[in-house]
This record gives C-alpha cells, sequence and structure tokens, in this order.
C-alpha cells in the first residue's frame, strides 16, 4: 500500500476559527498508511507548497491528501504541487472541509471538528486506491467566433484577429454597432459615441482576418473546446448586397413605412431602408413585414409589361437602384441561407434590451411624452429624427421643463431586484448635455440614491449639480397626464420630508436593462447557464468572469450582466485573451477524470447513449460487433453512462467502484 | 437634541410592529415612492410610509407614540401599489397605529372619529349622500348600522367592552 501524507490547513480562521486543527491532524496520524500528518496556516502558500514537495521528494510521500477549502478552486493548485514534485497529479485527493464543514457549522466546533474527522477518514480511504492516469490532449481549429457586433463584440473580434486568429463576427442587424452606435455622446468626457465607434466598425470590416455576418443569427451549435461546429442563418435582405453600393436610393423611393427600430419608434423608415446612416456594412435590406409589393412585384414573379412601351413595369426601389442590386423576379427564399463555420472557440457578446415603457402603468405610458432614455438619446442626436433637437413627440413643441426619473423597473422586487448601474451615470449626462445646449431649460432628476462609482465619474456627477441641474432624492411615485399634453410629477423629497409636485413637458424613464426572451434561446443553443437575473452566468464571479461552465465558449458586455462602455470593453478584451489561449495553443488539455468504456465488456447496447447530457456516446461498429465509444473532448466525467451500464463495462476514472466503496467504508466505520 | 441607537431598542420596536402586521418594515430601502404618492402626507401629516418606517426601524416608538400623523392615513394603499419593495406601508402605519390604540395613545384629532363611530358605526359620517340616493331610486339610508339599530348596538357593545371604552368617549 501508499503512503499516504495528509496536509490540514487552518486558511487563516476560515477553517481554524472552528475546526480543532491539531486534534485533526493527530486523528490523521492514526489513519492506516498515513506516512505524515502536518498542518499549515494557509497550505496553498509559497512554504505550505514547498512542505509537500519536499516530501514527496524525500520518498516520504506517494499520496496526498489536503484537508482545506475546496476543490472547486484549489484542486489545481495542489495537484500542480504534485506534478512539480514528480508525482502523478491524480494521486492527489482533497478533503473539503470549509465549504462543507467549518462554513456551515460555524456554530458547533466538535461536531465540526469530528465531521472533519470523518470527512478526512474518507479522502484518505480513497487515496489509497488512486491510480496515476494521464491527461489526454485534442487538436484545436484555429479560428473564433464572436456573437454579437455591439462594441463588446467589435473589440473581441479585433483583440482576436490582431492576435493572428481567423474570427467570424456575427450580428443580427444589418450593421454593427449595437446600441452604442444609437446613443449621442458618452459619459464622462461626452465623447460623441458615432466619433469613437465608427472608425472601430470600420476596421471591423476592413480587417483582413475578419470575416462580418450581419443579418445572421446563430441558429446551432455542437462540439467542444477547439472543434465547434457552428450553424448561422444568413436572413434574407432581398438585396444583393455584392452589388449594392449603400447610396439609399432604394430608401428614398420606397413609399412603404414601418416604425424604425434604430429611433425606437420615434419615426418611422422605409420598407427598403439602411438600418442608420453610418452603418457598416452600409447596405440596404427590404423589410417584409412592411413591403407593399408595389407594381405588383412579389418576390420572384415575372413583371407586367406595359401595353403601350413593351416595357417591363418595376417597382420603385428596383427603378431606383442604379447598381442593380434589387431584382425582384428573382427567386429567394425567406429563410436566408444556412452557413456552418469550424471555430475553435467562441465568444458571446449578445447585449441586451431596455424595458418598454409600458411596463409601467404608473408612469402614464400612454403620454407620447413619457419615453425612456434610449429614446432620448436619439432624440437629441444629430443623427436621430429631430436632427438632435428636443422637441416633444407629442407636438414637436418645444420643452421648458424635463425630468428624469430613475430605477424604473431596476431595484424593484416587481420586475428586477438587481441595479442596472449606468442609468445615473447616463441620465446625468443626458441632463448636461442638455443643459449645455439649453441653458434656459428646467431640468429635475429624481433619484432613490445616485451610483457614480466609477473612475471620474462623481466629479461629472457633482459638476451636474454646478450647472444648475436639479437632483432630489426620493423615487417618483407616479406620474399624471395634464391639458397641454403636459405631466405632473408625483414626487417627494426626502431630504425636505415633503410631497413635491413638478409640471413637467417631457418626461424621461431610466428604464432597466434586461436579457430579451431570446437570450434564453441563444443560452439553449449554446448550452450556456443563466442567472436567476436572466444574463449569463460567468463560471466565477471573480476569478472567471468571461469564462462559462462550457469551456470554449466565453461572454462578454451587457449579456453578462449591465454594465457601461468602458467596463464592456475591458471585458471584451479579456474574453478576446481567454478565447485566444486554446487557438493560440493548437491542442487543449482534457482532465483525465472521464468515462472510459472496457471494450471487450461492453455489450452495445446503447442504454449510455441516449443518457449523456454531453452527447458524448456513439456507437460504433468494429470488427463485427457494437460498443459504445466515448468522445473524451466532450466527456465531462459526470458518471451516468458508468451508474447506468448493466455490464459494467464502464469506468470513470477518479471514481473508480473500489474508489468510492473506500470512502463509505471510512464514512461508515 | 440627539437620538441614541441602542440594538435593544431596534430589536424591540421591529418586534412589536411585526407582530402588529408591518411584517415587511425589513425589506424598505427608503426610496421614498410611497410618499410621492400619499394624500395624507400632502396634508400635512409627514410621519407616514417612508419617514414613519425610518423612525421604527432606528427604535423610535414611545418617542413618536403621541404622532398624530399615522391618524391620518386614508388606507387607500397607493404607497403599497408603487412600492418597489413589497413592503406594504399601509400595513406598517396600520401595526403602528395597534400599537398606539393599545396603549391608549390616540390622536385628540382622532377622537371625532371614534365618538362617531360609537354614535353611528362610521368613522366618518355625512348625511349629504341622502339626496343623491334617493335621486337614483335607493332607500335614503344605506343597509349599514345607520339603519340597523340591532346592528348598531352590536357594534356599540364591542367599543364599550374594548380597552378604548375606558377613555370615557362614549
Amino acid at each position: 500500500m501508499g503512503k499516504i501524507g495528509v496536509y490540514v490547513c487552518h486558511c487563516g480562521t476560515n477553517i481554524a476559527g472552528v475546526i480543532n486543527i491539531e486534534a485533526l491532524r493527530q486523528y490523521a496520524e492514526t489513519l492506516d498508511d498515513v506516512t505524515v500528518a502536518r498542518k499549515d496556516l494557509f497550505m496553498c502558500s509559497d512554504s505550505g507548497q514547498e512542505q509537500i514537495r519536499r516530501d514527496i521528494r524525500e520518498g516520504l510521500v506517494d499520496r496526498v491528501v489536503v484537508a482545506a477549502c475546496t476543490p472547486r478552486t484549489h484542486e489545481a493548485i495542489f495537484r500542480s504541487v504534485c506534478e512539480s514534485a514528480g508525482l502523478n497529479k491524480y494521486l492527489f485527493e482533497m478533503a473539503n472541509i470549509r465549504d462543507q464543514d467549518s462554513w456551515v457549522h460555524s456554530h458547533d466546533p466538535e461536531g465540526a471538528t469530528e465531521k472533519a474527522k470523518l470527512v478526512l477518514a474518507s479522502a484518505v480511504g480513497k487515496a489509497r486506491w488512486l491510480q496515476p492516469l494521464d491527461d489526454k490532449f485534442v487538436e484545436v481549429t484555429d479560428a473564433a467566433l464572436v456573437i454579437g457586433g455591439g462594441v463588446s463584440g467589435c473589440f473581441a473580434a479585433l483583440e482576436l484577429a490582431n492576435m493572428g486568429h481567423k474570427t467570424y463576427l456575427v450580428e443580427k442587424d444589418p450593421s454593427i454597432g449595437g446600441v452604442m452606435a444609437m446613443l449621442d455622446k458618452t459619459f464622462p468626457t461626452n465623447d460623441c459615441s458615432a466619433c469613437i465607434l465608427t472608425p472601430v466598425m470600420v476596421d471591423v470590416a476592413a480587417h483582413p482576418n475578419i470575416e462580418l455576418l450581419t443579418y445572421s443569427e446563430v441558429e446551432h451549435l455542437e462540439g467542444f473546446i477547439g472543434n465547434f461546429t457552428v450553424t448561422v442563418r444568413r436572413k434574407q435582405a432581398y438585396v444583393d448586397w455584392q452589388a449594392c453600393t449603400g447610396c439609399g436610393d432604394c430608401a428614398a423611393a420606397c413609399p412603404a413605412k414601418a416604425d424604425d427600430e434604430f429611433n425606437l419608434g420615434l419615426n418611422q423608415r422605409r420598407a427598403a431602408y439602411i438600418q442608420f446612416p453610418q452603418a457598416v456594412p452600409k447596405k440596404a435590406v427590404i423589410d417584409m413585414n412592411a413591403c407593399i409589393n408595389c407594381a405588383g412585384r412579389k418576390i420572384g414573379t415575372a413583371p407586367k409589361i406595359n401595353a403601350k412601351t413593351g416595357e417591363p413595369v418595376l417597382a420603385p426601389c428596383e427603378k431606383a437602384c442604379k447598381a442593380g442590386a434589387i431584382n425582384r423576379s428573382l427567386p429567394r427564399d425567406a429563410g436566408g441561407e444556412l452557413l456552418r463555420l469550424n471555430v475553435g472557440s467562441v465568444v458571446v457578446a449578445a447585449g441586451f434590451r431596455v424595458m418598454d415603457k409600458h411596463n409601467f402603468p404608473a408612469y402614464a405610458p400612454q403620454s407620447p411624452n413619457v419615453i425612456s432614455a434610449l429614446q432620448l438619446e436619439r432624440l437629441i442626436s444629430a443623427t436621430g429624427p429631430t436632427g438632435g433637437a428636443l422637441l416633444r413627440p407629442s407636438d414637436g413643441g418645444k420643452c421648458k421643463t424635463i425630468t428624469f426619473v430613475s430605477c424604473v423597473g431596476s431595484r424593484d422586487e416587481r420586475h428586477h431586484t438587481y441595479c442596472s448601474g449606468i442609468c445615473c451615470m447616463y441620465m446625468i449626462k443626458q441632463a448636461r448635455l442638455l443643459k449645455e445646449k439649453y441653458p434656459d431649460l428646467n431640468i429635475y432628476m429624481h433619484f432613490i440614491d445616485v451610483r457614480a462609482g466609477g473612475k471620474e465619474y462623481d466629479e461629472y456627477y457633482t459638476g451636474a449639480r454646478r450647472l444648475g441641474i436639479n437632483i432630489m432624492r426620493g423615487k417618483v411615485g407616479g406620474l399624471q397626464t395634464i391639458p397641454g399634453d403636459r405631466l405632473r410629477v408625483l414626487a417627494y423629497d426626502i431630504d425636505q420630508l415633503e410631497s413635491v409636485e413638478i409640471e413637467t413637458d417631457l418626461v424621461v424613464l431610466a428604464t432597466a436593462i434586461e436579457q430579451p426572451e431570446s437570450s434564453q434561446k441563444l443560452a439553449r443553443t449554446l448550452g450556456l447557464q443563466l442567472c436567476g437575473s436572466g444574463f449569463f452566468r460567468e463560471l466565477h464571479p471573480k476569478l472567471g468572469p468571461v469564462e462559462t461552465a462550457s469551456r470554449g465558449i466565453y461572454i462578454a458586455g451587457c449579456c453578462q450582466g449591465p454594465k457601461d462602455i468602458p467596463y464592456s470593453v475591458s471585458q471584451a478584451k479579456a474574453a478576446a485573451a481567454a478565447a485566444a489561449v486554446p487557438l493560440a495553443q493548437g491542442r487543449v488539455r482534457i482532465d483525465a477524470t472521464l468515462s472510459e468504456v472496457d471494450k471487450e465488456l461492453c455489450s452495445g447496447c446503447g442504454i449510455c447513449e441516449p443518457l449523456c447530457p454531453y452527447h458524448a456516446i456513439t456507437r460504433v461498429e468494429r470488427g463485427g460487433r457494437k460498443y459504445a465509444e466515448i468522445n473524451i473532448a466532450q466527456c465531462k466525467g459526470c458518471g451516468v453512462c458508468t451508474a447506468a451500464c448493466p455490464s459494467d463495462a464502464i469506468a470513470l476514472h477518479g471514481c473508480r467502484d473500489e474508489q468510492i466503496l473506500a470512502q463509505i467504508a471510512a464514512l461508515t466505520a | 437634541m440627539s437620538i441614541t441607537l441602542t440594538k435593544e431598542k431596534i430589536t424591540a420596536t421591529v418586534k412589536i410592529i411585526t407582530e402588529y402586521g408591518g411584517t415587511g418594515i425589513f425589506k424598505c430601502v427608503q426610496c421614498g415612492a410611497c410618499s410621492a404618492v400619499c394624500p395624507s402626507i400632502k396634508a400635512g401629516f409627514p410621519v407616514l410610509c417612508r419617514l414613519l418606517i425610518k423612525k421604527l426601524l432606528i427604535g423610535q416608538l414611545e418617542e413618536i407614540i403621541e404622532e398624530p400623523s399615522s391618524w391620518a392615513c386614508q388606507a387607500c394603499c397607493r404607497c403599497s401599489e408603487v412600492c418597489p419593495q413589497g413592503v406594504k406601508p399601509q400595513e406598517v402605519v396600520f401595526a403602528f397605529r395597534r400599537f398606539q390604540a393599545n396603549e391608549l395613545a390616540i390622536s385628540t384629532a382622532s377622537t371625532t372619529s371614534l365618538i362617531d363611530l360609537h354614535a353611528t358605526g362610521h368613522a366618518a359620517h355625512t348625511t349629504t349622500y341622502r339626496e343623491l340616493r334617493a335621486g337614483v331610486g335607493l332607500p335614503e339610508q344605506p343597509p349599514t348600522t345607520v339603519s340597523d339599530a340591532k346592528g348598531l348596538q352590536e357594534v356599540q357593545t364591542i367599543l364599550e367592552n374594548c380597552l378604548m371604552g375606558e377613555l370615557g368617549f362614549y
């Protein structure tokens, strides 16, 4: 039998504050095959690690058990300690006496110490049966996929491309740019959003390593880190993008109208349209839901012939297009086309949406003069429906008074309990921009409290007070419509202990950032988890903020949680760096704690195949008989197949029968 | 005058209010939406909703026992409708009022209501409705204690036998 070294960690006071460490160490010495039992204030510190290495090198131990925090964060650390001292890293076992003991039994030190002895005995029991294992490796496709072409997706794609990796950027809209392209200016420096973002969008489109797939959505993803196969649907634009020059003549000629999504319904666009003036790629699409098929020109039908001239009768869009990009006679598949991409890693930067005002009946959503903050961005943007003039949506009249209402749908258990994080700052920005442009404008802002925690953010906020913007503590209770399309704000001043009523021309609601329903579908497609709040779940909130539970898939931007532009860009670059690691390595290491089929024992019954949650098992036929085969890159070592196999033909390395039975024996001794 | 905060006072106050039905008091984040829509705050009774909860959460209970604001609550429940945290401020106001009533700390502003309650079975009672009711073909008196002597007597028996009867209003 082996020589087992036991190392008990104080974890500062995390463990030692509850569990009697010395009693546990002495107990370890009484266990069979334990040759060394030591303790340290922090076993993962330099000195703690070196102690383990020394014992291995001196031949005192050939199995290592560390009783400490949790394998979730520290298993890999101690495994590499073993490896660096020349011991197979799978001859290590961890006894979890912090997360599963001292933290949960902090009121019962004696009971916790007794439990720690059992947990340790179980780990030692298992360690006796550990076997050396070898890591596996799989080759990697040197290409990346970025989902979402907002500012996060653009920067993730640029970083990956600059590192030399082929990168596909998939965006659902006709143009990249996302929400940032809709903004007027950006806090805390008041940079013009279009001026700083448009060159980035152009760089993305021009980069030799980036293949831009706009007006496209990811339909399906299969495979595993290093080897994903992605199915992307390119939506039907009804315009030949190879020929389209982005002149906009089709839009000018088109008589059919629909709400302009880019201006959030504040005006209308045509059925044939370019998403916005600085779109990249600048290509037209025809929205078939709005198209009225002028001149009976249904797609894929021959034109009527003018009886007098003998000329075909064309639709205005066709006639207007000098580049010949619109030919309604051509049959076009309404479903667009499907593309298959092979990539090694994926960055999800799917963005967010803001809540619609109609969710809030107390805030008079029926009034056109109640708008969302994103609508205000369009209203004050030079490319917006009023060319940047602050005019009331109801009648195009001037505004004398404007009111900002914070926390609409955020910090509210009826909608979203989280803080949307950026509303305080963008409202202050909007108020400052308006005050600079219209010094006589009366601005009232109502906050529960002002959250301005970023770099140079509080200075930006105090600057707003100095400009004479009225800031009041207290959440707005409701809005009433009053004659003249005006609104009465029912507010409260916490500092004065008085209710306050303000008559105003325009009310801006800071509606919450949230995930659209479509992100649930995307999460299912990609096999990712969502948090309770609906955002994509990261692997670890501190140490794995861009990784996910699915290796090879990374997240960035507001799909992970509400955040501003600096934070989004930082996270995008971090996600790109993480996604580039497997591509740069060329092959990825796979943990050896996987299931393995004994071909001699396997009867080929196939029970395991549909049970595998990771689709890792296929039945193959070789030498005239069938047996199950496990794709090691997809296997997560969950053990479902091992438990289900009637022939006992599947072993789960690291959790073999004799190892588990030894643990049970120790726990029940 | 400064307020001295003690854990004991805060715990005792919250316990009393919770037992009297103000169970949401700990959920309050002091946003003030309740107070923005409260008709009684507009009418000049400031210690309602947010401010009442704030005072209770720092253990001010005996100190505000004579506070008349709570008796001005109209029970319209708009506070509970707009509250983003599910506090139900109106329940807290009523819990405080139950505490005041049990301590016989009833505001003088409310004595008329109590006398009316004893006399008619209604805390607020007018006679202006008679004509309106007759105009739409209804009996002049509604089918309540106003027109039901036996019912009124039952209300009076209850009032005279509960703690408030000792105040000698009736």
